[in-house]
């Protein structure tokens, strides 16, 4: 699960090209919306689909989605889960 | 034209379809714009050389976007929140029938991406990638 977290922080900052951070300054619990990284509805979609593109896992509804873009960790459990599902 | 304005609340002088071609929904929109020299963009860019600004072939695109959707969005409006690797190849000049395609690329809750190009006699003009965001519905506004 950690290398989980690991990867993920690396294709948010690879996606979103935050070029300027490192998989380090990504804490596993913060908001990556709003307060925490401050990423926006534009950022989701990109993540989406970085998602689906490498773990080939759809999140298709808002609500979902949002629910697993709280933080990295809830991304990531998002991804096991679903990848353990198909 | 009817089935212009019921699909986008655009009008003069920012009305910039003025056909449709083809229309699948969620799949491809063909569209056309005439640029003329009544248009009233080209009396100040520029006077004397009429050239068709850039930011409105991208408007242009938006526009046509539109027709993606199934329900009309004549009152609901919908914005702009994206545009990427937006290049203008060519400009387009009055007399010209600009032919405008948008294929949709991802979406996400109320925003959609897409990719779209202007071409004109067969030569590509500009191409670009936007993000739209569909407003709220128009109950949703107080």
């Amino acid at each position: 699960m950690s290398d989980l977290k690991q990867q993920v922080k690396e294709m948010i900052i690879q996606r979103l090209k935050l070029e300027d951070m490192t998989p380090d300054q990504i804490d596993d619990e913060a908001p990556l919306f709003g307060e925490g990284l401050g990423l926006d509805s534009i950022d989701a979609l990109e993540l989406a689909l970085g998602v689906e593109q490498v773990y080939g896992v759809k999140i298709d509804n808002e609500g979902s989605g949002m629910k697993a873009f709280k933080n990295v960790s809830s991304l990531a459990a998002f991804i096991a889960e679903n990848q353990a599902a198909s | 034209m009817k089935q212009i304005l019921e699909q986008i609340p655009h009008r003069f002088p920012f009305l910039l379809v003025d056909r449709i071609l083809e229309r699948q929904v969620g799949v491809r929109v063909r569209a056309e714009k005439l640029i003329t020299m009544g248009d009233p963009f080209l009396q100040g860019h520029f006077p004397g050389m009429p050239i068709l600004p850039g930011v409105l072939m991208l408007e242009m695109l938006a526009q046509a976007a539109a027709f993606l959707e199934a329900e009309p969005l004549a009152d609901r409006p919908v914005f702009l929140a994206q545009v990427a690797d937006a290049r203008f190849k060519a400009s387009a000049v009055p007399g010209d029938r600009l032919e405008l395609e948008v294929l949709p690329d991802a979406s996400f809750g109320a925003l959609q991406r897409v990719r779209g190009t202007i071409r004109c006699e067969g030569r590509v003009l500009c191409t670009a990638r936007l993000v739209l965001a569909k407003g709220p519905a128009p109950e949703a506004l107080p």
